[in-house]
């Protein structure tokens, strides 16, 4: 499965924010969407899953149109999003909040889902009772893409991971999104910690403005002196 | 001693109508976000599909409760596609004038329609009671209780133990998660409102007997089961039902020991409204 854009521009009320966005991810690669505050990344990701309308352009999940579906629909068709801010259920469990990711799935197919999660991440098994809202920052971030996992996207687009959390738990927490890769999901991250997620990606797109600016190997990108002076202060 | 029972075992049997009518109010407001002025005419219209069958078909307001239910759901699914989708997203006080301008609607359509008479049924029971040692209440209100805790235990079973029952309550804690889960966001919202009136139009249906049949005999339960989600906190259905009780209870207590009590019973709920309010600021202080 592959998750193609193509011309993107979008924006709130007469601001446009993204001008021309093309990218494409493919299952089994891990892409990371760098780019400064403000450049459209979260902006990008809520186009992709259908939470704001596109001003013009094309966003097809092999070859076939998401304009014109339901966020729902999409997240039916194989692409997950976790969305900034993580959008837990607070007065829910950690169990019953995966069990909601997996809410359109047949309901035999959850202990599977579940089993998966919690291999993935162990302390969501030792918390599963507790409610969501009580969790630490790290474990609500594990827990919000444990609950995507659920409806077993074929691609999951993942919105600042890192954010708030400790250096050493934002690198754990990346580490999963990379072993989630190896399971065969295509993975589009995106990220303001941009040597951590070069690190683990594949791929890059450099985003200023609303459009691409720069693409290529994540072992390019790093070692591009662009990059290197514009984000990784080297 | 026994006027003091006879009172709280009236305050209790209101109570169940009360929670019935609020619990519909809460999944209004916790789940569709939308303040819902227009809820007690949701009863009235209830209270009217019961008067007509009844006088016009001789069906006994007991089976009309299911086809109230229907015709309800479906004005409540109808009001919510029709009217408050379009302004989910508009700002609360448009959204408040819109239900509070359905609400004045409704009253005068019905006005129109039927003149502002209060009609009363004539069932059988209707005057029927029951004693139990020295205290007695009539079987309408009994049967009122009833059958509302019975409908409150279903809507419990349905949203704690079904699946979408559990969408439902998910999309109440979290507007933006459900659709990126595969949820269909809409449909839940289309539901509860949808629900939401058939619980106030079941609860009209029951006002027919109890009390009586006319445009405006809903706005009271509108402002009562405002008191008491005020008191539950806003869009919490567990509180509703302790809620209804102490409402109820008040307004028992105010009817019998206040001079003149029965003509107070009608600003309970103001002051109820007022007390959790202020007890609200001084605890989170």
């Amino acid at each position: 499965m592959k998750l193609t854009v193509d011309q993107l521009t979008a924006g709130y009320g007469k601001a446009q924010v993204l001008f021309g966005l093309t990218l494409e991810v493919a299952e089994g690669e891990l892409v990371a969407l760098l780019g400064a505050n403000g450049a459209g990344k979260t902006t990008a990701l809520r186009v992709l899953s259908g939470l704001i309308k596109p001003w013009g352009g094309q966003v097809a999940l092999d070859g076939q149109s998401l304009l014109g579906l339901s966020a729902a629909r999409r997240a039916r068709l194989g692409l997950g999003h976790v969305p900034e801010g993580r959008q837990l259920f607070p007065l829910m469990s950690v169990e019953e909040n995966l069990l909601l990711g997996a809410a359109f799935l047949a309901w035999e197919s959850r202990a599977e889902g579940l089993e998966r999660v919690y291999r993935l991440f162990p302390r969501l098994a030792e918390r599963r009772r507790q409610l969501a809202g009580t969790l630490s920052g790290g474990e609500q971030q594990m827990l919000a893409i444990g609950r995507a996992l659920m409806g077993r996207p074929r691609i999951l687009m993942v919105d600042e991971p890192s954010l708030g959390l400790s250096p050493r738990l934002a690198e754990e927490v990346l580490a999963t999104l990379a072993q989630v890769r190896a399971e065969g999901v295509g993975v589009l991250l995106v990220e303001q910690n941009v040597a951590l997620s070069l690190e683990v990606a594949d791929r890059g797109y450099v985003v200023e403005h609303g459009r691409v600016v720069l693409q290529g190997q994540a072992k390019e990108l790093i070692q591009n002196q662009a990059v290197q002076k514009a984000y990784l202060a080297l | 001693m026994e006027l003091l029972l006879q009172t709280l075992i009236n305050g209790i049997l209101a109570a169940g109508l009360y929670a019935l009518v609020a619990s519909g109010l809460a999944l209004a407001v916790g789940v569709v976000g939308i303040v819902n002025f227009a809820h007690g005419e949701f009863s009235m219209i209830g209270a009217f599909v019961s008067y007509l069958l009844f006088v016009g078909a001789g069906i006994d307001p007991i089976l009309s409760l299911g086809l109230a239910a229907v015709v309800l759901f479906v004005v409540g699914a109808l009001t919510y596609y029709g009217l408050i989708r379009p302004v989910l997203a508009a700002p609360e006080l448009n959204q408040m004038l819109l239900t509070f301008g359905l609400s004045v609607a409704l009253q005068n359509l019905a006005l129109l329609l039927f003149g502002a008479d209060t009609r009363v049924l004539f069932t059988p029971y209707q005057g029927a009671t029951l004693a139990l040692g020295g205290v007695s209440f009539g079987l309408p209100p009994f049967a009122a209780f009833v059958l509302s805790v019975g409908l409150l235990v279903g809507l419990y079973a349905f949203l704690g133990r079904t699946r979408l029952g559990f969408a439902v309550r998910a999309v109440a804690q979290n507007r933006l998660a459900p659709g990126l889960l595969g949820i269909e966001t809409q449909r839940i919202y289309l539901l509860a409102f949808g629900l939401s009136a058939a619980l106030a139009g079941m609860a009209g249906v029951m006002l027919s007997v109890m009390l009586y049949t006319s445009p405006t005999v809903g706005f009271a339960y509108t402002l009562k089961a405002f008191a008491i989600i005020v008191m539950a906190g806003l869009g919490n259905l567990r509180g509703v039902i302790p809620a209804a009780i102490v409402l109820a209870l008040a307004e028992a207590l105010v009817s019998t020991y206040v001079p003149g009590g029965g003509g107070w019973v009608e600003a309970v709920f103001f002051l109820v409204i007022f007390l959790a309010l202020t007890w609200r600021s001084w605890r989170t202080r």
